[in-house]
């Protein structure tokens, strides 16, 4: 009966054999939410970490304690350190007289193009006028398709068909941004595996010609490991591959398909944990209206269910 | 969830292999077997593709029809051509037809695709019902004697009640002989509700695993089988027309432990 007493009340300091039984409860549910089991065992560390030694409080439960500490350390990672108001820069960005220019970059189809068209609604319900250009000038279709959203949302598209360079696409797309008045600048990118270096240096050598004022890591809600993988990748490349100094890394990340995922909200939490870049937004749904903002408090209550 | 289950089995294998002095291909193959055994108890379905009745067979004078599905942007319509390509060099007759009428640019796509493989396709920019173009497209295609007719549709997922009810559609209207589920090899912990649902709406008889040359392992295509107790008979591993293989459970096996590639596993 000694297993029950130390569950109810404080027995002198929490060692790690105390805290284990819970923590592993709780990396395996974290894991069942589609949290990267490696970010499931880091935080898990992190929280055994910061209870040990320290006295149960009388009356609690190690699981309540170890559920406590937990909740804690979620909120404080998911709660963005830097914020990015894009309204806020964009009207600075106009006051010189440049055009804010976003690049969305991620792996292939996890929606980039079609999130573009929506944060294009988005920034068009605030007043601020748009350009997008179309620089995946490989994958079939891709400049179609963002002639389609164009035409519907009735704003200029800047385009050069396939197989140009689409760091000079870029480069041409901000020009006449510039020459036409737009506020923002869309930029759409071929999607690219994090490992593939050819294409990995394209991006760089795109993000370091025309400096984005922000580049928006787009990655899907659905994905599992592979989250930690592709963010760690993506800013690394980022780095080793710029010619610049100073290279440009991921900024924020835009969430996609939220609406397929029911409670397994966990790649939220493994895409920030890993860069500690904010989300910015959630796309959840394949309508212009569907862009939401990330609920901290509701990822939280949901990861701990 | 099927890996925590798989987990046990497959970690004793690993377990007596590595308490083996000597790797050799013996060693190597037994615990290559006990994995399999173990993937088959819980259901999944790993054979080699040349001992699967999925496998579309060449019928003289009979058409098949070949319907791809699966969640948005899983490579529905990159695998299609490359399905139809791969079947093209093997003397097959095959052809495309875009039901997918939803998203933006998806008939560019299918047709730059199929122009590019040289392989005829069907669509329309006009019309909205993708039953109405499936039907054409099928029917046009019987005429012209193509014997794999393969129908490309929108993405969809579960939670939305009325794109299941149109992909069920298609699939009443269009009696394919084999619906594929297209998934994405980075797909995680969703992967197996997903699956299910899919097979529950539609008949579905094999799984095309996609993104293989990316870093994921893959681990939510064995739910995926497992949902649909349908065989994986080729993975993508790449943007381009011929970057596709037909399955083999060895490799994929092995990168799922992270064990990386046998042969390079064996010299040390
Ligand atoms: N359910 C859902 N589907 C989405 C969401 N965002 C995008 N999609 C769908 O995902 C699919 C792929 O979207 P795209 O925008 O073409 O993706 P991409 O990243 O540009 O793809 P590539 O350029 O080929 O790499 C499309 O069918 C979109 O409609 C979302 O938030 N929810
Ligand atoms: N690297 C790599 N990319 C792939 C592979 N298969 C497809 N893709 C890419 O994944 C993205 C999405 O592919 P699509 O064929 O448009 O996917 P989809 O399922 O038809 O998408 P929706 O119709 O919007 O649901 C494109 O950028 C493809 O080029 C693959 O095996 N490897
Ligand atoms: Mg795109
Ligand atoms: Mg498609």
């Amino acid at each position: 009966f000694s297993s029950m007493f130390q569950s109810i009340a404080g027995k002198a300091n929490l060692d790690k054999s105390d805290l284990e039984p819970a923590l592993k409860a709780l990396k395996d549910r974290l894991m069942t939410k589609n949290v990267a089991e490696e970010i499931a065992e880091k935080l898990c560390e992190s929280v055994a970490a910061s209870l040990e030694g320290k006295k149960l409080a009388s009356f609690t439960r190690i699981s309540s304690t170890v559920q406590a500490a937990m909740e804690e350390a979620l909120v404080r990672i998911l709660t963005p350190r830097r914020s990015i108001d894009i309204l806020r820069d964009v009207h600075a960005a106009k006051e010189q007289r440049k055009p804010y220019v976003v690049v969305f970059v991620g792996v292939n189809g996890v929606g980039k193009s079609t999130n573009l068209a929506k944060v294009a609604y988005w920034l068009l319900q605030h007043k601020v006028s748009v350009t997008m250009a179309a620089c995946d000038t490989f994958r079939s279709g891709a400049v179609e398709q963002l002639r389609t959203h164009a035409r519907r949302l009735q704003i200029p598209i800047f385009e050069k068909g396939y197989e140009k360079d689409p760091a000079i696409v870029a480069k041409e797309a901000i020009q006449e941004a510039t020459r036409n008045g737009s506020d923002v600048v869309l930029v759409d990118t071929a999607g690219r595996m994090q490992d593939n270096e050819p294409l990995m240096r394209a991006l760089s050598k795109l993000i370091y010609l025309n400096n984005p004022d922000l580049v928006l890591f787009v990655g899907e809600a659905l994905v599992g490991n592979d989250a930690v993988d592709q963010l760690s990748k993506f800013n690394q490349k980022l780095a080793d591959l710029s010619t610049s100094p100073n290279p440009r890394l991921i900024d924020g990340i835009l969430l996609t398909k939220f609406d397929t995922i029911d409670d397994k909200v966990g790649a939220a939490l493994s895409m920030v944990y890993i860069s500690g870049a904010p989300v910015m937004f959630v796309g959840c749904g394949q309508s212009y209206t569907d862009l939401k903002k990330l609920n901290v408090k509701s990822i939280v209550k949901t990861l701990l269910k | 969830m099927v890996l925590a289950q798989l987990g046990g089995s497959i970690s004793r294998a690993l377990q007596q292999m590595s308490n083996a002095t000597v790797i050799d291909e013996k060693v190597l193959n037994e615990c290559l077997n006990e994995i399999t055994r173990a993937l088959l108890q819980s259901d999944v379905q790993f054979k080699l593709v040349r001992d699967m009745q999925t496998n579309i067979k060449k019928i003289k004078g009979k058409t098949s029809v070949v319907m791809f599905v699966g969640l948005q942007g899983s490579g529905k319509t990159t695998t299609c051509t490359k399905y139809a390509y791969y079947h093209q060099k093997k003397g097959w007759k095959p052809a495309l037809v875009c039901a997918d009428t939803f998203r933006a640019g998806a008939f560019d796509q299918l047709k730059q695709n199929a122009t590019k493989a040289k392989i005829p396709f069907y669509g329309s920019y006009m019309e909205s019902d993708p039953v109405k173009i499936a039907v054409e497209g099928v029917e046009t295609f019987k005429k012209e004697n193509c014997d794999l007719i393969i129908v490309d549709t929108s993405g969809r997922h579960k939670q939305e009640a009325a794109l299941f009810e149109e992909m069920r559609q298609v699939s009443e209207a269009t009696k394919p002989d084999l619906v594929i589920f297209v998934m994405d090899s980075s797909i995680g912990q969703a992967a197996f509700d997903q699956a299910q649902a899919f097979k529950q709406s539609v008949s579905v008889g094999a799984v095309i695993v996609t993104k293989m040359d990316g870093h994921a392992k893959g681990g939510g295509a064995l739910s995926a089988v497992a949902a649909t107790k349908s065989p994986v008979i080729f993975i993508g591993t790449g943007e381009h027309m011929d970057e596709f293989e037909v399955f083999d459970v060895k490799p994929f096996v092995s990168r799922l432990l992270g064990m990386g590639d046998w042969s390079g596993f064996m010299d040390k």
